[in-house]
């Protein structure tokens, strides 16, 4: 069920970004149809890490620095992807995704749908999420919810290595667009917080995680609480300090496109209790979503009224008390918790 | 024989004071040659240190910690 490595004697320990660059790293020995593009992802290494060492291993023919060019180099690897190639498109910010939506939407998304499935766009588009770190209202949202609102494209968002390195592999084979959304908090950069779950065991061999499946990262039996990316960190966090307490079921989405509804269910029908953890905007999006998950099947499965812990609806602070203010952190996530169990 | 691992010396002004960003493994942890055991920082440039040999390793200085270009920082027993 869990799906990271135990953490064991001899076992190499990387950084998610690590993990994503040598899983593309991988890909790119073995397909050579498989190629980046975007800013700063050569010598710079991705501002993010995400594409470290690549320039150095596959030279500037492959691992492509673009201008600041969003529409331009994303609908040149819409056409490389019709075309046959497997891009790896670099966005850098998602929240840069407003002057270059029509071609992320209107083409990548619906192309193969527009020609009655004759036409495949097996491309990857990666981007750097989520706040924590001052940079305020236009740096650092998560807006996995936009994405994932329209239909033809796959998002995933991992929240630790192993997953990292595995939703690559399957992100660049699969035949579908695929949003790939790190965390910058997950990628255990050594100039931003440290978050030690953001450094993990991963094998040096290639191996997939399912898109579309979720992974239980903590088993318990009192209470479901259900993320995705950064936040099952702080979940993790808060499900150890209550184990002898309260028993934590702690729910890594990992996809939220496909959304694993059926393990949401099977979770919170042992539980009967859930509460959402989501650093996306509350209102129209996510936590909303999984909701109607559990209303439409049952809601006779809820023992309790549902907690969101979710961002609330206004734009990121810059300020730091404010921005904390406004984020899941544990402190909210504990206090979700004892709400559910004493409803 | 044991072998003792120092802080690269990575910047051309050798006195600028070194950072050990993260540590991939724990005092008492076999490693492999070749092995990433680190990330160290020097004006935020960082750079991956590797095991030179296999054996056991022991941490001499805490993560975070400032540390000389040079000096070391672990240590490989057989």
């Amino acid at each position: 069920m869990t799906a990271t490595v135990e953490s064991a004697a001899g076992i190499r320990r990387v950084t998610t970004a690590k993990a994503i660059s040598e899983a593309i790293a991988q890909e790119m020995r073995s397909n050579p149809e498989v190629f980046v593009m975007g800013e700063d992802v050569g010598a710079y290494g991705g501002i993010f890490g995400s594409t470290g060492g690549l320039f150095e291993e596959f030279g500037s023919a492959r691992i492509i620095d673009t201008p600041i060019s969003e529409t331009g180099f994303i609908g040149a690897g819409i056409g490389a992807a019709v075309e046959g190639m497997r891009p790896v498109v670099e966005l850098m910010f998602v929240d840069f995704f407003g002057v270059c939506f029509d071609q992320i939407y209107n083409h990548m998304a619906k192309i193969h749908y527009e020609s009655g499935g004759n036409v495949k766009v097996p491309m990857v588009l990666m981007m750097a999420v989520g706040g924590g770190y001052s940079d305020a209202a236009q740096h650092s949202q998560c807006l996995w919810a936009s994405f994932a609102h329209m239909p033809g494209m796959k998002v995933v968002a991992p929240s630790n290595p192993y997953d990292a390195k595995g939703l690559m592999i399957s992100a660049i084979r699969d035949d579908n667009p695929v949003i790939f959304m790190f965390h910058k908090g997950v990628m255990g950069l050594p100039w931003m917080a440290k978050n030690p779950r953001s450094i993990g065991a991963v094998p040096e061999e290639e191996y997939t995680v399912p898109i579309g499946k979720a992974a239980v990262a903590h088993e318990g039996s009192d209470v479901t609480v259900v993320s995705v990316s950064m936040s099952v960190q702080w979940c993790l966090d808060v499900a150890e300090s209550l184990e002898g307490t309260t028993s934590v079921e702690v729910l890594d989405l990992r996809s939220i496109v496909p959304l694993d509804r059926e393990a949401i269910l099977a979770s919170v029908a042992k539980t009967g209790r859930l509460v959402i953890v989501d650093e996306d905007y509350k209102s129209f999006g996510l936590s909303g979503e999984i909701v109607a998950t559990i209303a439409d099947k049952d809601p006779r499965l809820l023992k309790a009224p549902v907690q969101r812990v979710a961002y609330p609806d206004v734009p990121v602070p810059y300020a730091r008390v404010l921005e904390y203010e406004a984020l899941p952190t544990r402190d909210k996530i504990e206090a979700a918790i004892a709400a559910v169990m004493t409803a | 024989m044991s072998e003792v691992i120092t802080f690269p010396v990575m910047s051309k002004d050798e006195s600028a004071q070194g950072v050990l960003a993260t540590w991939f493994v724990k005092t008492g942890e076999p490693v492999r040659a070749g092995q990433v055991i680190a990330e160290v920082m020097v004006d935020k440039v960082s750079l991956d240190v590797e095991a030179p040999t296999d054996g056991v390793v022991t941490l001499l200085v805490e993560e975070e910690a400032a540390v000389s270009q040079g000096a070391d920082i672990a240590r490989i027993d057989p």
